[in-house]
């Protein structure tokens, strides 16, 4: 009873009950998640061995923690524990007081410390790392896995202390603290980062890291043999420079304004620098690399890149849901290899590669049309199942039409690319691991062309015209519109995008095997498309990066519990909790953040899904 | 000949049993509820596990049997429910809330399908494994040259005695008149006193649970699989649409029509993977001829 009366003060309500637990079971829920693989001849021993692992009790921590952040936000918020807000009034000189302002920012800060602590104890927790397959940091596996969760924290954490502003009211003359300052907080986690990257080797496989030296000695370091790491720099620096200047010269006169720190304007000249900057890092970085991760990160990233911005003309650009996109991906692939001569069924004429990407281009896009055409007159969410069904049927064709693709056991070698014009040869080895970085050339010559056409066919009238029939179907009608028309281009492009994506990626894989083409990409392509950003090909591009490198580095070192085959649970709780908060995605594209917010305040659509439902359903 | 017609009849059931959780989730949110075919799956999985703690004995008599089938439809029935009423609340309702695009909602569904597809395959691994079956096998006979076995029959009377009471429940019951008052215009609808939330929950759950049995059947008539729930509903969705989306006896009749569709050409061709492409082939035909299937959209709007 006393108990009670001693936490009486926070009057616990119902809510409270319910948020606690949430969180608690929010942690169970991980607990689980993270468990080991169970199987069904023991499943509850697999469960109850999940559940009694060691890190599973640091979960449940972290969940109790959770919900004690959670009622203590909530109480803040309803008034009945006092605001830290007035605390940070009363004493000026506490070291935050720049920072800590409203109530929310000081439970984003003590969310935030919560995280690291919960992180730390999750890391105390679970077992030892597991060593690499480079088998560097046998000695310090404990150090380096407590490590990673340090860092999450701290990521977190700074992610929470990100929206500092100062308090409208109070306007401390005071200057900033360091978090206070978010030019000082960008430059301070870029320097961190880079020291981080050079000390922790088993984040980034470059060969400029101290470890490597440490181990091969300076001489294996090609970055600074290169002359043109040079030139790239020069470049780079001079843009870079022209650009900052004019950018400062341009936010002079606007200084007098409250600055947003959310929505910074980019010049043209910082874009260029930064799209010269990406096409140098796309560009250089792999050499720097050793070939293993030439080939798993870079070419898997760039075929994840080809299909991501083919599926964004779809998802983003048009605003409808491609569920079958696999499928055009396989029809590439398979007309390829059957014009190379790799399936049971011969071609009247053999190709090479290159000739037959057109001939992928036409399959792939005729499908396209042939799919999207008596689909998209009706309501737009009947293209969603209309494509998961042709992607399962064009899974269960290439497994099971044996005479025709070789079935599950996979094709003849796929032929490469070649090419002899003059005095210029091109010849691919796509399986040789010395042709790993030519491979990822060619690629980028395909990803970035295409990335240009696809740029200024958003700006474009096609783009205009996407963009009228997602915000209002009807309004665009009225103008004279043909939706349909537009929808079924979209719908064509990505599939022919994808067409091309297989026939490149078939080469790489060498022979086919219908395993390669099961649903599971089309999800994995969607979530590249939506975590990014859908519409932003920036955003779709780095979501497509990031989450390809996330996925490899999981393989190397496993969180927690996590095996390859998990990664679909995660990427599915993504797309939920992407739909949830942040429907734009990570690096949003304006218009379609403009849209998002539009929809939710009634106006709108933001999708082309036929007419929306009639008014809110809640 | 007979056989594959019986054959179609009897796996059409179980889809139509599925097709109504699309219809009814339908009728009332506009939507495809993607996230169906784990609704399946854990019916399935419950099933599964029911049978396998009560079905110890080597020597079970036959009300007893009777007793562990019945506890079974509950079982997975209640866990399909369960999992529906989950999905609607973490994949649809903060999403209702906002009044956001249909985009967002079927993104969100297919990502809660993954997640608990995936799930399921980590705990409970990512064979196979068999069911144990409470019905008996010894017992079967033979009509106009089909045989037909005591599973099929327990089939038929689950599944219309099923269908009775939804329809009862939807036609004459009180959360039914939400359901169609819903249905018909949400807004109007809650202005007159119907709780939208409460109502939306209870139509998943009646989809849920019979979508939960239909993955007992699936289960006892083949196998268990973290990935089981993914053709079969497809091909559900396919039998509501053929039926007419958001029609309540659309839905049974679709799904034995489109088992009959197809199973009767397999008998011709003999290859039995060839179901489910004929099954879309259906699908987009019916898009393409009668968008509106066989028996109108009585609860949604026309296309």
């Amino acid at each position: 009873m006393k108990f009670f009366e001693r936490i009486a003060w926070l009057k616990l309500d119902g809510d409270d009950l319910r948020l606690g637990l949430t969180c608690f079971f929010s942690g169970v829920l991980l607990a689980i998640m993270t468990g080991p693989e169970g199987n069904l001849v023991q499943p509850v021993y697999a469960f109850q061995h999940s559940l009694f692992s060691s890190h599973v009790w640091g979960f449940l921590i972290f969940g109790v923690l959770l919900a004690a952040a959670s009622i203590y936000r909530r109480k803040v918020r309803t008034g009945v524990i006092r605001s830290s807000r007035t605390v940070a009034r009363r004493k000026p000189r506490a070291w935050l007081s720049d920072v800590v302002f409203s109530a929310d920012l000081t439970t984003k800060l003590v969310t935030g410390v919560i995280a690291l602590i919960a992180a730390v104890i999750i890391a105390d927790f679970t077992g030892p790392f597991v060593p690499d397959k480079m088998g560097f940091h046998q000695i310090f596996s404990q150090f380096s896995h407590t490590r990673t969760y340090g860092y999450i924290a701290i990521i977190f954490w700074l992610l929470n202390a990100y929206r500092v502003r100062r308090h409208p009211k109070t306007q401390s003359t005071r200057s900033p603290s360091f978090l206070g300052s978010p030019g000082a907080m960008i430059v301070g986690g870029a320097l961190g980062g880079l020291l981080f990257a050079l000390c922790a080797d088993p984040w980034l496989p470059v060969r400029f890291s101290f470890k490597y030296f440490a181990l091969h000695g300076p001489s294996d370091n090609v970055f600074f043999h290169h002359w043109t790491t040079y030139l790239w720099t020069l470049v780079g620096l001079m843009v870079g420079v022209q650009a900052v200047n004019k950018k400062k010269a341009a936010a002079r006169p606007a200084s007098s304004r409250v600055r947003r720190v959310r929505h910074v304007k980019v010049s043209q000249n910082t874009r260029l620098a930064l799209y010269g900057g990406a096409l140098f890092v796309a560009v250089e970085m792999p050499k720097f690399i050793s070939p293993y991760w030439q080939e798993s990160i870079f070419q898997q990233i760039g075929i994840f890149c080809l299909l991501a911005i083919g599926l964004n003309v779809v998802v983003g650009f048009a605003g409808l849901l491609d569920l079958g996109y696999v499928a055009f991906y396989a029809l590439g692939a398979y007309t390829n290899a059957y014009l190379t001569n790799a399936l049971p069924i011969h071609p009247p004429f053999v190709l090479n590669a290159f000739f037959s990407i057109p001939f992928a281009i036409l399959v792939a896009m005729v499908a396209g049309v042939l799919l999207g055409l008596p689909t998209l007159r009706l309501r737009g969410d009947y293209l969603a199942i209309v494509t998961l069904g042709f992607g399962e049927i064009i899974y269960v064709l290439a497994s099971n039409l044996t005479s025709i693709t070789d079935g599950a056991g996979g094709t003849g070698p796929v032929g490469s690319f070649s090419m002899h014009i003059g005095f210029a040869h091109f010849a691919l080895n796509g399986l040789a691991i010395t042709d790993d970085l030519n491979f990822y050339y060619l690629l980028l010559a395909f990803i970035v062309p295409i990335l240009f056409l696809f740029n200024s066919l958003n700006h474009s009238k096609v783009g205009r015209t996407w963009a009228a029939i997602r915000e209002d179907e009807v309004a665009a009608a009225s103008l004279g519109i043909n939706g349909l028309k537009y929808k079924v281009m979209a719908f064509a492009i990505g599939a022919s995008t994808s067409g091309v994506a297989g026939v490149l990626s078939s080469v790489k894989l060498g022979s086919l095997f219908p395993s390669d083409f099961a649903l599971q990409v089309s999800i994995f392509v969607l979530v590249l498309v939506i975590f990014g950003g859908m519409a932003s090909i920036t955003g779709v591009l780095i979501g497509a990066a990031f989450i390809g490198w996330i996925l490899q580095y999981l393989i190397f070192h496993s969180f927690i519990d996590y095996q390859d085959a998990d990664k679909f649970m995660y990427l599915g709780a993504i797309l939920v909790l992407t739909m949830i908060f942040r429907p734009q995605g990570m690096l949003p594209s304006k218009r379609r953040q403009r849209e998002f917010q539009d929809s939710d305040a009634g106006l709108g659509s933001a999708d082309a899904m036929g007419t929306a439902p009639e008014g809110p359903l809640s | 000949m007979a056989s594959y017609f019986v054959l179609g009849i009897f796996t059409g059931l179980i889809y139509s049993m599925v097709a109504l959780g699309y219809t009814l989730v339908y009728g009332v949110l506009r939507l495809i509820n993607f996230a169906h075919s784990e609704v399946l799956m854990s019916g399935g999985f419950a099933g599964y596990f029911f049978l396998r703690f009560t079905m110890h004995a080597t020597h079970i008599s036959t009300p007893v049997r009777v007793l562990i089938l019945l506890g079974g439809i509950v079982a997975s029935g209640a866990v399909g429910a369960i999992v529906a009423i989950a999905i609607e609340r973490f994949a649809y309702r903060p999403l209702r809330r906002r009044n956001a695009p249909k985009l967002t909602y079927l993104i969100s569904a297919i990502g809660a399908s993954y997640f608990l597809l995936n799930l399921a395959g980590k705990e409970f691994g990512r064979d196979p494994s068999a069911t144990a079956q409470p019905i008996t096998q010894s017992f079967s006979f033979t009509l106009w040259g089909a045989q037909i076995t005591a599973f099929d029959l327990v089939l038929l009377g689950v599944t219309a005695v099923l269908f009775l009471v939804v329809n009862t429940l939807v036609s004459k019951s009180k959360v039914g008149r939400s359901i169609r008052a819903v249905a018909q215009d949400a807004e109007t609808a809650s202005l007159m006193g119907v709780n939208v939330n409460t109502t939306i929950a209870s139509t998943f759950a009646i989809g849920g649970f019979m979508g939960g049995v239909a993955g007992l059947f699936i289960a006892m008539s083949s196998n268990v699989d973290y990935n089981m729930g993914f053709t079969p509903a497809l091909l559900a969705f396919t039998a509501a649409v053929l039926g007419g989306i958001g029609n309540i006896r659309g839905a049974m009749v679709g799904g034995v029509v489109l088992g009959i569709f197809m199973y009767v050409p397999i008998y011709w061709i003999h290859q039995p993977f060839y179901e489910p492409v004929i099954g879309f082939a259906v699908l987009v035909l019916v898009l393409l001829f009668r968008p509106t299937g066989l028996f109108g959209e009585s609860l949604g709007r026309s296309a």
